[in-house]
């Protein structure tokens, strides 16, 4: 009887789930109908606007006696490159890629061009339909090309700001280790706070950057998909540290904690070497000894950061676990030097920026959940509250410097 | 700085001499391209009946022209691949020339078949009715302009009605020639009208030309004899500029204000401004070819420039 009606019941089930198909066949079908009709249904309301036939130029580097403008069709409608100006001249040009663009296809159009080093710059691309898109380079500077040189260059780069400053501020663990509870709490809390404060500035930084990108791609929606993205990455690798730790799914503590902090710097630090490699490259960023230094001084407290959870632990921790962790967190500065200052990154920069905000928030969550349950006095101690404020203060006054 | 890198573009070239031609070339851009190698629009001899004009009539009082123009909404072809989509009369930018000779009468047939109201304002002296100030003529109809030509000179028409700007720039616009009933001494004559095209509808120009296709005349370069005077019937119909100008080099020229017969200036630059006009006239000294262009370095670069072909 109950087998009877067991078997009854399957090819019903199975009916049903076949039916989830039919939307989507009857979706395809009402596509096609509006589609294919011949004049669009928006027609019966006005015609549509012209397109904006406006490009987007997103690299323009400088080699000696040459001029390369990256664009990229924005748009639905083609587009096609028709004439190039520079200064309001128009000049010969070759083109690295087709004349006419389709959606978010890109072509490089090289300009032999004498121009002039430092003295500000304005190249222009027309469209066959007269719309000229135009983008000032406040100064020519030479865009260093990938060689010997210019990779151990970014690689140092990132090393000083990323690696060096966080290695050094881990060394700060000796001394947390012998720290009195609350106080510990304290800087406990200031990793928060400086933790917070990044993902305020990453994320700023990514919705930033996304509304300069050509809206078909860019988007609000693509900071959300990265901050989501390392959110949840970031949560689900808590639960396991969490749980490989302790062995139940209590808050995370120690050098897991220390891991996931580093993680959430890491990114960060991914990003902002992605920043300074491309700013640097494109001559937007003059970078002296005094932006090296103030990066250096920001980045220190980062070390800091990673250095109170795992002084929790109240046991040695090897060298070289410490080391792993000046990497982890500092080492993605130089990963990203180069690749901003070779490659286009926008897009990618918006994602990472977006990522390391997710991290970071994810990061603090955990951390803040440490502190409620461990420290002495919970998260209303004066200790927890000051250090939390003192994390942001820090970071902004050594901030003011790069 | 400039001498070492471009070496790369005379890939293949042998010997010093031809090096530093590929290189000046690419180094240098449109200042100094000539021929072949320039991105303008047009074939040969495309815009022949703007820069040709009809050769004068003798003087015969109460003589009538006909002339038919129509308005015409027509996308064309301003510089390399940009189109523009402008307003013309008869189907180009600039208009065909108008020539009469002083006490013609001059009747011109206006047919409006363009989507907007348009007129015809020649410059000139005229009845107040036939002035295409008030007449305006609306989207499939049409008016007759009828008068006397005078005074002789270098003249002008365009549309004017409102916004101004918009229906001259979009294109409304041509020569209008009237000869003095003394006939000028002849001479290879040629019609430039100076003009810009704003392409994205920002209040500037985008391109210059002279008879409409930016650089036309650095690809194709008009020939001249040396033995013969060129006559240049020059008007400057550019808008959002306030001026305009025509510099010849490697000679000096005769600048007639206005076309006047009894007045001139011996130079090799003249400034125009927005409808202003008059005739040129050069002895070339010396074979070659020799650039003219409008001393705004802007407008230069960005179409108004040209040679002339000099030969024995």
């Amino acid at each position: 009887m109950s087998a009877e009606s067991g078997a009854a019941r399957r090819p019903t089930t199975a009916r049903w789930r076949l039916w989830a198909f039919v939307p989507l066949v009857l979706l395809v079908g009402a596509v096609a109908l509006a589609g294919g009709t011949g004049a669009p249904v928006t027609e019966l309301v006005r015609s549509n606007p012209p397109p904006a036939d406006e490009f987007a130029i997103r690299r323009v580097t400088f080699e000696p006696g040459e001029i390369r403008i990256r664009v990229t069709n924005p748009q639905q409608a083609d587009l096609t490159i028709a004439t190039v100006t520079v200064d309001d001249a128009v000049v010969p040009y070759e083109l690295d890629g087709p004349g006419t663009l389709g959606r978010l296809r890109s072509a490089t159009i090289v300009v032999p061009f004498d121009w002039v080093q430092d003295d500000p710059i304005t190249v222009g691309v027309t469209s066959s339909s007269g719309i000229q898109t135009t983008e000032a380079i406040p100064a020519a500077v030479e865009t260093p090309g990938v060689s010997g040189g210019s990779i151990l260059g970014y690689g140092l780069i990132g090393l000083l700001v990323g690696v060096v400053p966080v290695a050094l501020g881990l060394l700060w663990l000796p001394t947390l280790r012998q720290t009195a509870p609350e106080w510990l709490a304290a800087f406990m809390a200031l990793t928060a706070g400086l933790l917070s404060f990044l993902a305020v500035e990453a994320l700023s930084e990514a919705l930033t950057l996304q509304a300069a990108l050509p809206s078909a791609v860019g988007g609000a929606g693509v900071v959300l998909l990265g901050f989501a993205l390392s959110y949840l990455t970031l949560t689900l690798l808590s639960h396991r540290l969490g749980r490989g730790s302790a062995g139940s799914a209590g808050p995370l503590r120690g050098l897991a904690l220390a891991t996931l902090v580093a993680i959430g710097i890491g990114l960060h630090n991914f990003g902002e070497g992605l920043a300074i490699g491309s700013s640097f490259a494109l001559g937007e960023l003059a970078l002296g000894t005094f932006f090296i230094v103030g990066f250096m001084l920001h980045n220190v407290t980062e070390g800091l950061g990673i250095a109170a959870p795992a002084a929790e632990d109240g046991e040695a921790v090897r060298f070289s676990r410490l080391a792993v962790l000046a990497l982890v967190a500092g080492a993605p500065a130089i990963l990203g030097a180069w690749l901003g200052g070779f490659f286009t990154s926008d897009i990618l920069a918006v994602v990472f920026f977006a990522a390391a905000a997710g991290a970071a928030a994810e990061v603090v969550l955990e951390v803040v959940r440490f502190v409620a349950r461990k420290a002495p006095g919970g998260l209303t101690s004066p200790h927890v509250i000051g250090g939390f404020l003192a994390g942001l203060a820090v970071m902004y006054a050594t901030g003011l410097l790069v | 700085m400039a001498g070492v890198p471009l070496i790369r573009f005379a890939a293949g070239a042998e010997g010093g001499v031809e090096r530093f031609a590929v290189h000046d070339q690419a180094a240098l851009g449109h200042a100094s391209m000539i021929g072949d190698q320039v991105p303008a629009p047009g074939a040969p001899g495309a815009l022949d009946s703007l820069l040709l004009p009809t050769p004068p009539l003798p003087h015969e009082p109460g003589r009538v022209r006909e002339y038919r123009l129509q308005a015409i909404d027509r996308e064309i072809e301003v510089a390399q691949g940009v189109h523009f989509a402008a307003w013309t009369y008869n189907g180009t930018v600039p208009g065909p020339v108008i020539r009469a000779t002083e006490d013609d009468l001059l009747r011109v047939r206006f047919v409006n078949g363009g989507a907007h109201p348009h007129t015809i304002h020649f410059h000139g002296i005229h009845p107040a009715n036939m002035d295409g100030v008030f007449e305006v003529v609306d989207s499939g109809d049409e008016f007759t302009y009828e008068f006397p030509a005078r005074p002789y000179g270098m003249h002008l028409y365009h549309c004017h009605t409102t916004p101004l700007k918009k229906h001259i720039h979009k294109g409304l616009y041509g020569a209008f020639i009237i000869d003095p009933p003394e006939p000028r001494k002849p001479a290879k004559e040629l019609v430039m009208v100076m003009n810009g095209f704003d392409t994205d509808g920002d209040g500037e120009n985008n391109f210059y030309s002279v008879n409409g296709k930016a650089f036309y005349y650095a690809k194709y370069p008009i020939e001249v004899r040396r033995s013969e005077t060129v006559r240049i019937y020059l008007a400057n119909l550019t808008e959002f500029d306030l001026i305009n100008s025509f510099h010849l080099h490697g000679e000096f020229f005769r600048y007639y204000p206005t076309g006047s017969t009894d007045f001139f200036e011996y130079t090799d630059t003249v400034m125009l401004t927005q409808g202003q006009r008059g005739i040129i006239e050069i002895d070339f000294h010396h074979t070659g070819k020799f650039m003219f262009h409008a001393h705004q370095s802007e407008f230069t670069e960005l179409g108004w420039m040209g040679f002339f072909d000099v030969v024995d």
